[in-house]
């Protein structure tokens, strides 16, 4: 099981680093927390202006976004979709191991491989805007990484669940490009929770997405404010490991009723 | 001229017929265009709610911006996504050969092969965003001459920069995120530029012109930039448009067709 | 109507070793190394002439047609294809030229190829009419017919290159240049296709430039042949050729009243195989007459015939033993 595990991820690792351009492209691809920061930073630096949340604080929410955001990224939907359409799943099934853990391995893989550029955009951050540095309590990281594994299994869940569609429809990725946009707006990518309109805030925690971005991040910044602001830690995480039980039972369920529909197709 | 007219029509009807086969992506594309409208206004609302402007602009004009990025999305999913995305592959698979051996200008072929009628939501909601926004600050009706021109001009200078950013793939074939990083950058032209601090609009002005994408037409519509900034605005269209035809000539140098 | 003279072509490419380490080591310092694909290949080939172009995998034939094409740019030397330089890629000359590549395709995958066919007619500015003239005429010699409205991936391997045949030769090319067309076609097929290669050359003059895996397209084709080992032109000239100047000898097979014994023929030539009273001999041909006359005069010989060696084993002695160093 540990051989097979490291063979696999040390695989997956090289085959990363042949696409390094593209990781390289990737990060660059993901400044949307600097747009977002920009923005809330220069909106609240305002004498005038009245939000739950201060410059630094925004500035310190948008950089652990970004650290979770590049922790969390997916993108299994498109990868399985390719797979199914070019008929490379087939060989895979007749391997004695689910091919979930190829999928998995490739994208734990790959945070490897992205690390170095993560780390060196953060040092660079950190030095134009020293300000914003802060050293997090060990219990807000021990949180958080806790909060970043379940997001990532998540996250990771309900794209594999919705590529289940691909055994039934040709474009499966279509189902992904409907939850991003609610995923965008709702996941706290364009503004921390504090400043949603607390019934819209309420119905957004009982949803997935606070959970995949949100809460991982302001766990980061400083959990003690974020529950004293009206974070309920515990409710959060339980709520969480309910979405991914769903989402889990969901795809097993859906992966042996695709599998019998896929092989009836001739595969 | 009337053979590039006839090619285009031709051009068109095959990918719509090619395309019409997964109609189910219409309503993915309706839905998905609904979403980020609602949650484009909704973004745009939090800021409201905290003071009563956004870098300057009231709600109403933020609105104007976000209209024209939605506008340009949609020409962007219609024609810059389904043919320039493609390149990469046109390079991968050696087929590129096949286009370069077409006694036809092969930008033009690149551009223009493909039509993707799934960008048609975000092009009508853009456009009623942006014909209730002049409705609503009382521009005179000249204000529709001007958006139009204005768009056509940053249409011009997201194409040349999105094309000249796809033809990187003649060097490194394996860049198919290359053009996701200007899409990224350009979700910055949802909000009007003097929101953001100093630096960013910098950056955002001369190193990757989104400013020019979305806030200098909504300037020019409102009547907040005058004639000298059409004239900029039309020099850097058009001063694009002609690097990124010899950008491609340049690239095509390079070109080493895959697999001998 | 095709001229080159001292075409050479050198790439650099990456050099990378296997595994992680090399993986790794690749990563931070790429090493790169120069291969010479076309080696100063000069040649000259005249309108109407079918010439075949043979080599192993990798000997540059391939590099070669791009070159003439005008995809890519000689590193050394020029060309000139119907009179124009290929890298210019000048309309008046694209529309005189053709490429096929057996592997690639230029059909539409998701339409009908009638579809690609409006829009290449378009291309090259052939109206309505004449293009349908054209597709029809075409279409009979490939004995096409409900395919060109079927989605092309729907297609068979046989019909697709037929379709694709047809869309690359719509605007009656002058010049073909067609690189493993018949690759992983049936017997059939790559029949059809050769027989339709013939009647295009006949009827429009066509000059053909092809590469092939296939001995039996380049026999059935082609009087001409150039041999390309390793990025240099080894042999040009007619097929029957190669024979004399790779293969200066001769299968001799003699039947003898009675059975042979092991080393009995040694003394005429070099020994194939002995099966009963029949043997099998390689004679070195300049050998030959003098041979068949001591076998006549020594053996008590019943029957008796001298033949070529096949083509195929020919050539591919020559770029195994690479008897051009």
């Amino acid at each position: 099981m540990l051989r097979r595990t490291r063979t696999l991820l040390s695989v997956s690792f090289a085959h990363m680093l042949e696409y390094r351009a593209e990781l390289f492209l990737w990060m660059l691809a993901s400044v949307m927390p600097f747009i977002m920061m920009g923005l809330w930073v220069s909106a609240s630096s305002d004498e005038s202006a009245n939000y739950a949340l201060g410059p630094l604080e925004f500035a310190r929410y948008f950089i652990a976004m970004f650290i979770v955001r590049q922790l969390t990224m997916i993108w299994v939907i498109w990868d399985f979709e390719w797979h199914v359409v070019e008929g490379r799943l087939s060989p895979y099934l007749l391997q004695p191991m689910d091919p979930v853990w190829r999928f998995i391995a490739g994208h734990v893989a790959e945070r490897g491989a992205r690390g170095p550029f993560v780390l060196v955009l953060l040092v660079l951050f950190f030095v134009l805007y020293p300000d914003a540095w802060w050293v997090p309590a060990l219990r807000d990281v021990g949180l958080c990484v806790l909060a970043v594994v379940l997001a990532f299994l998540l996250r990771f869940m309900m794209q594999y669940t919705m590529a289940m569609g691909c055994f039934w429809v040709e474009r499966a990725s279509g189902m992904e490009a409907m939850t991003f946009a609610l995923y965008m707006f709702l996941s706290g990518m364009v503004a921390p929770l504090e400043i949603f309109p607390p019934s819209v805030r309420e119905i957004a925690m009982w949803t997935p997405f606070p959970y995949l971005v949100y809460f991982p991040s302001t766990l980061l910044v400083d959990s003690a404010g974020a529950a004293a602001g009206g974070l309920d830690i515990a409710r959060g995480f339980a709520v969480l490991t309910g979405w991914l039980v769903v989402f889990t039972l969901l795809n097993r369920w859906l992966w042996r009723m695709g599998l019998k529909h896929y092989s009836a197709m001739g595969a | 001229m009337t053979r590039y007219l006839r090619t285009l029509r031709r051009f068109w009807s095959a990918s719509f017929s090619a395309e019409m086969e997964y109609r189910a992506n219409f309503v993915v594309a309706t839905v998905v265009s609904v979403l980020n409208l609602v949650g484009g206004v909704f973004t745009i609302w939090l800021f409201f709610t905290g003071r009563d402007d956004l870098g300057g602009w009231s709600m109403t004009q933020a609105l104007l911006v976000m209209g024209i990025f939605t506008l340009l999305s949609g020409v962007s999913d219609a024609l810059l996504v389904p043919n320039l995305s493609r390149i990469v592959h046109f390079v991968q698979q050696g087929t590129l050969d096949y286009v370069l051996l077409k006694p036809i200008d092969s930008q033009y072929y690149l551009s223009t092969r493909n039509l993707s009628p799934w960008g048609l939501p975000n092009i009508l909601f853009g456009l009623g965003v942006i014909s209730y926004c002049v409705v609503k600050l009382d521009l005179p009706p000249s204000a529709f001459g001007i958006a139009a021109l204005a768009v056509a001009l940053a249409m011009a200078v997201v194409y040349s920069l999105w094309f000249m950013l796809a033809s990187i793939t003649i060097w490194f074939v394996k860049v198919y995120n290359v053009t996701h990083v200007l899409q990224s950058f350009m979700e910055a032209g949802k909000y009007p530029m003097s929101a953001f601090p100093h630096a960013y609009r910098v950056v955002l002005t001369f190193v990757i012109p989104v400013a020019f994408m979305t806030t200098v037409p909504a300037q020019l519509i409102l009547g907040k930039a005058g004639g000298d900034w059409f004239a900029i605005a039309a020099m850097l269209a058009v001063g694009l448009f002609i690097v990124s035809r010899l950008w491609w000539r340049f690239a095509l140098r390079f070109y080493t067709s895959a697999s001998s | 109507m095709i001229e080159a003279d001292n075409l050479s072509k050198s790439y650099r490419v990456a050099d990378k070793q296997p595994g992680l380490m090399g993986t790794l080591r690749h990563f931070f310092r790429r090493k790169h190394k120069t291969v010479e694909a076309v080696k100063s290949v000069s040649f000259n080939i005249e309108p109407g002439e079918v010439v075949g172009f043979l080599g192993p995998n990798g000997a540059g034939k391939t590099t070669a047609l791009k070159m003439l094409t005008g995809l890519i740019h000689p590193t050394d030397g020029s060309v000139s294809v119907a009179g124009h330089r290929p890298f210019a890629r000048k309309a008046a000359f694209l529309k005189q030229i053709t490429l096929v590549m057996g592997q690639k395709q230029q059909l539409l995958w998701d339409l009908p190829a009638s579809e690609s066919l409006r829009i290449n007619a378009a291309i090259y500015d052939i109206d309505d009419t004449e293009a349908k003239r054209r597709i029809d005429t075409l279409a009979e010699m490939l004995s096409l017919d409900e395919e060109l409205t079927k989605p092309v991936r729907k297609l068979s391997l046989g019909e697709r290159m037929k379709c694709e045949l047809l869309a690359a030769l719509l605007h009656n090319p002058k010049v073909l240049f067609l690189d493993e067309p018949t690759l992983g076609l049936d017997v059939n097929a790559q029949a059809t296709v050769r027989q339709f290669l013939r009647d295009y050359n006949k009827e429009h003059e066509a000059t053909v430039l092809l590469t092939s895996h296939y001995m039996a397209d380049i026999t059935a084709l082609c009087e001409r042949v150039m041999l390309i080992h390793k990025g240099s032109l080894i042999y040009d000239g007619s097929l029957d050729g190669i024979l004399n100047q790779f293969a200066p000898y001769r299968e001799v097979k003699v039947e003898l009243a009675e059975p042979i014994t092991n080393g009995q023929m040694d003394t005429y030539g070099e020994v194939q195989s002995i099966d009963g009273r029949v043997a099998r001999l390689i004679v070195q041909r300049d050998a030959l007459t003098r041979t068949v006359d001591r076998l006549l005069a020594e053996r008590d010989v019943c029957d008796m015939t001298v033949t070529d060696p096949p083509i195929e084993e020919v050539i591919g002695r020559v770029f195994t033993d690479g008897v051009a160093d």
